[in-house]
């Protein structure tokens, strides 16, 4: 709201005040003198009338200022400006509407669970078209909408056109959309349509989150520049909510683990809401959870708080012993914007083992076999099921590494390693886990030779470092408590004094290396001598262990920190295991550009209604723009799937709170564009008149009195 | 001294005009003249004792009753009257006709020379009723004696006369001590005639009053009121002096005709009933009434007063 005058030159005339006051004061030293006997009275009388006199006196004095003050100000002729978005358009001739489709218009009113009324689209559109009819004829109208078919924006007409019902009829056919608000290149459409001409674009949006609106002040600005006035016409649900899942994905622990939910709530309250995931074999699993408010947060940090800042409630479900692998949703029904109910994510196979041991030395005893020390360790209570119950192979037997099953491989004294090469350089580079065991049949050369790229370092060969029959050996230094690799989490509280305990006799030794980026010395014996060491690869890790999994060249099978750290090392190796299906996520309007496995390929591309897609290829990629959130599918005909796709919706469409203004920011471009002007001329000088009669009547009154 | 001008001697004349036709006009009026009036007055009778004088037996009664009776009558004392005028600054104004400041005022009209006939008339009434007579002058400048004490006799009337002729308005009346100063002079019961506008505040000679009455005296109060001045009938704002001195206040009496009514109304019953708290008798003078009025009412009163007594 603001104040001006048009002619305020004229407020120089303001110093008439002066006029009323001086002959007031003149008024009241008279310059005749009268003789006057009954002075006694005169004081009796002046005592008993002073006050109300000088009352009278006062507010006279008042009225008479104020009225030439308010004469003063009809001269100058004010008027008042005060903000209005509901002005009167289609007086430029030149109209563009510009109808927000996007996610959050699907908002309806109500709280969750109890949702009435049409959704804000429908309302949008309702008045846009009341405002399309209201239109004269010869008004060259357009219309745009902020989300289109293919996640752009589009006109719903390619010019402008005098042909209103067309143009109706492109509004009425406006559908619902995933996409998030692009209220930026929607302008940028209104203002091609109008060709950067003058004119008015009245936009139907609910302005909600915090993005859209300052992400379209440049197009404002420019709009604004070009002559023409952007009318907001803002759609508001009473009390917004809105409740979504922000994000699940599955747990990384040994027993294969759980799957974590975050879910948010855009509204003011509370709400209970009850949270179902969906696994890929259709397995439903459903859980109650309350979600605390975020608009609790965003109303203390009004301005840049980002919706991340929300408080989330959080829920775990835990996953069936066996579960297929693949595209699972988690669903939280609020009612009032179903289109973001539903979150996708993946979910590798659960329930195989997902480790694989290729015994390259079964020991005739126990003591004398690593695959018995693995399993110990890796299931400890063995038949109760709990634990990890790895497939154990012979190195013939590689071919049962399956990427999709499997996460980490040991390879347990293997003598030849060259068979397996491929299909654990593959593996590894596919995200997987390799852990390499040393043993007598351990041969450095072949290593060497066949494991190279994957190796930390080449190997060297095998040495005492005491004699073999003798009690104790070298023992390992005691790792760092905040060693960065993570490797050792499990132990930071009490279990470090374990590995002191551990010692080796007979070690195979690397060329020396330095620890760098990639590659990095996990554990070392006393005499500087790495006895575990990693190497980063890709996506996935290859871990030598210097020493054996029995006892044959040291003691650390038996030692405490056995058990947790084969346990840590497999939930370390395998937290990024993808499987032999590529898995991509998106964001419903934003374009994916997929790499492919193979050059030449050209998988077709499945929306979550199992239709084909129009997808772009080029060599060794495909592109396209998923227009629905769901699992997509990347395949060649007749073959399994190349690559899964969890595509959701935006998350800022979430968020149906207003945080910015469309209005504010045009009228901080030009302050004139959005207001009404209220001419205050004519009510002051009436009032001036009022005043003048009032200070009459009251001097009249004190003449009679 | 008097000063003997032309003036002042036309001034003693229009006095004893104006007293001797107003006195005339009051004795028709009651029915009684001096020279009718007997010198006692019959009360009763009483049965005739031994030593009693014979020209007091009433020969008539006893030719009818056959016995003797002795007339009884109530000797007439002399009551001296003092006349005590105020002749401040402030008698000097009035709307009627004011008198010009520093001047003798006009024998008509404004307040001092209304006061001046009312005085002079009393003088001359009490005069000719054989009673002694006094002159007390409140302020005022340029009489000849301030105080004459009461005597009986035309000489003293003519003097008397002689310094009201005399006398200008001027300075302040100060009632409250010039009436403690009256009533230190009264030697036995007297009656006292204020001849005053009373424009002072009257907690100032109410104790004066209480002092009056201690010493016996008979206490009349003529009130002098300028009705135009009362009514604060002056056409335009001006500001407002008392020749008595003190500030000028500007006022619109056209706005403030009202309340100074009120408070007119107001000063006059305070003024009635102090003076009645003391037995006086207020006698309310307008300037615009005949001289008559008052000095009648004064009269009658004094015999009524006279038979109660």
């Amino acid at each position: 709201m603001g104040f001006g005058f048009l002619a305020g030159g004229a407020l120089v005339l303001g110093v008439l005040v002066l006029g009323p006051i001086l002959a007031h004061l003149a008024r009241r030293t008279p310059t005749e003198r009268q003789p006057f006997g009954a002075m006694l009275l005169v004081q009796r009388l002046l005592r008993r009338t002073r006050r109300r006199r000088r009352l009278r006196d006062q507010l006279i004095l008042l009225l008479r200022a104020g009225a030439v003050l308010l004469v003063v100000l009809a001269v100058a002729r004010p008027e008042l400006r005060l903000p209005d978005a509901s002005l009167r358009v289609g007086s430029s001739g030149r109209l563009v509407v510009v109808l927000d489709n996007s996610l959050s218009m699907s908002l309806r009113q109500g709280s969750p669970g109890a949702p009435v009324g049409a959704s804000l689209l429908s309302r949008a559109r309702e008045q846009a078209l009341a405002l399309v009819d209201e239109l004269p004829e010869g008004v060259a109208l357009g219309a745009v909408v902020t989300a289109g078919s293919g996640g752009q924006v589009v006109a719903l007409s390619p010019v402008l056109t005098e042909d209103h019902e067309l143009v109706s009829a492109g509004i009425q056919a406006v559908e619902p959309s995933f996409q998030a608000t692009d209220l930026a290149g929607a302008l940028r459409a209104a203002r091609a349509l109008l060709a950067g001409g003058p004119g008015e674009v009245v936009v139907f949006s609910d302005e909600a989150g915090e993005g859209p609106v300052r992400a379209a002040a440049t197009e404002l600005e420019r709009l604004v520049a070009a002559g023409c006035r952007v009318v907001p016409r803002t759609l508001r649900s009473e009390q917004p909510s809105n409740l979504v899942v922000r994000a699940a994905e599955y747990g990384d622990g040994v027993e294969g683990g759980s799957i974590r939910v975050r879910l948010a709530g855009f509204g003011p309250d509370p709400v209970e809401a009850a949270v179902t995931v969906t696994l890929p074999d259709d397995g439903h699993m459903t859980a109650f959870v309350m979600v605390p408010p975020c608009i609790d947060a965003l109303a203390e940090q009004p301005g840049d708080v980002l919706p991340a800042d929300c408080s989330e409630a959080e829920v775990l479900f835990t996953v069936p012993p066996e579960v297929p692998g693949g595209v699972a949703s988690v669903e939280v029904d609020d009612g009032v914007l179903a289109a973001d109910d539903v979150f996708w994510f993946h979910l590798p196979r659960v329930g195989a083992s997902r480790v694989l041991v290729v015994d390259g030395d079964p020991g005739p005893t126990p003591i004398r076999s690593e695959i018995y020390f693995l399993e110990r360790a890796l299931a400890p209570w063995g038949s109760l099921g709990s634990g990890i119950k790895p497939d154990i192979t012979a190195p013939a037997g590689i071919h049962e590494l399956d990427p999709e099953r499997h996460r980490v491989v040991f390879l347990a004294n293997v003598a030849d390693p060259r068979p397996l090469a491929d299909a654990l350089s593959a593996f590894v580079r596919g995200g997987g886990g390799l852990v390499i065991t040393a043993g007598e049949n351990l041969t450095p050369e072949r290593y060497n030779a066949a494991l190279s790229q994957l190796l930390p370092a080449p190997l060297r060969r095998v040495r005492n470092l005491v004699d073999l029959d003798a009690e104790g050996g070298v023992p390992v230094v005691m790792p760092r408590v905040d060693d960065p690799s993570g490797l050792y989490a499990p132990f930071v509280r009490r279990g470090m004094p374990a590995f002191s305990e551990v010692h080796a006799r007979r070690l195979l030794t690397f060329e020396p290396f330095e620890d760098s980026d990639e590659v990095h010395t996990l554990l070392a014996l006393q005499n500087g001598l790495p006895f575990l060491v990693d190497r980063q690869v890709g996506p996935g890790r290859v871990v030598v262990l210097a020493g054996t999994a029995d006892l044959a060249w040291g003691n650390l099978p038996l030692q405490s920190a056995f058990l947790p750290l084969v346990q840590r090392l497999v939930t370390w190796l395998g937290a990024g295991s993808g499987g032999s299906v590529a898995r991509f996520s998106g964001v419903v309007g934003q374009a994916l550009d997929i790499p492919l496995p193979a050059v030449g390929i050209e998988p077709l591309v499945a929306d979550p209604e199992g239709r084909e897609l129009l997808a772009e290829y080029k060599p060794g990629r495909v592109s396209f723009t998923p227009r629905l959130p769901g699992p997509y599918t990347l395949a060649l005909p007749g073959a399994p799937p190349l690559a899964w796709v969890a595509v959701n919706t935006p998350p800022e469409e979430s968020d149906v709170n207003r945080y910015a203004d469309l209005a504010a920011v045009e009228a901080e471009l030009d302050p004139q564009l959005l207001q009404r002007r209220v001419g205050l001329g004519a009510g002051a000088l009436a009032l001036a008149l009022l005043l003048l009669l009032g200070q009459a009547l009251i001097a009249r009154t004190q003449a009679a009195s | 001294m008097i000063t003997w001008d032309p003036e002042v001697l036309a001034r003693i004349r229009r006095l004893a005009l104006v007293a001797r036709h107003e006195v005339e006009g009051v004795l028709v009026g009651l029915h009684r003249s001096r020279s009718l009036g007997p010198a006692v007055d019959f009360v009763d009778y009483k049965e005739y004792c031994p030593g009693d004088p014979l020209r007091d037996v009433d020969w008539r009664v006893a030719a009818r009753s056959d016995r003797l009776v002795v007339r009884r009558y109530r000797a007439e004392s002399v009551l001296p009257c003092w006349l005590a005028l105020d002749a401040s600054g402030d008698m000097s104004t009035g709307v009627s006709s004011p008198g010009p400041e520093g001047e003798r005022p006009p024998l008509d009209g404004s307040k001092m020379g209304y006061s001046l006939c009312l005085t002079a008339t009393l003088a001359w009434y009490l005069s000719l009723q054989g009673e002694p007579v006094g002159l007390f002058l409140m302020g005022g400048e340029g009489a000849p004696w301030r105080v004459l004490p009461p005597r009986s006799g035309r000489r003293h009337l003519s003097r008397i006369l002689a310094t009201l002729a005399s006398v200008k308005a001027g300075g302040r009346a100060e009632l409250g001590s010039s009436l403690s100063s009256l009533a230190s002079r009264l030697r036995r019961r007297s009656m006292v005639a204020l001849v005053s506008d009373l424009m002072e505040e009257p907690d100032s000679w109410a104790p004066a009053l209480e002092r009056l009455g201690r010493q016996r005296g008979d206490l009349r109060v003529l009130h002098v009121l300028d009705t135009g001045e009362l009514d604060l009938s002056f056409p335009r704002v001006a500001r407002f002096v008392s020749p008595e001195g003190g500030p000028a206040v500007p006022l619109d009496p056209a706005a403030l005709r009202e309340d100074f009514r009120d408070v007119v109304r107001a000063w006059r019953a305070e003024l009635q009933q102090l003076v009645r708290s003391w037995r006086g008798l207020y006698l309310p003078a307008p300037t615009d009434a005949p001289l008559a009025a008052p000095l009648l009412r004064l009269v009658s009163a004094r015999h009524l007063s006279a038979r109660a007594g």
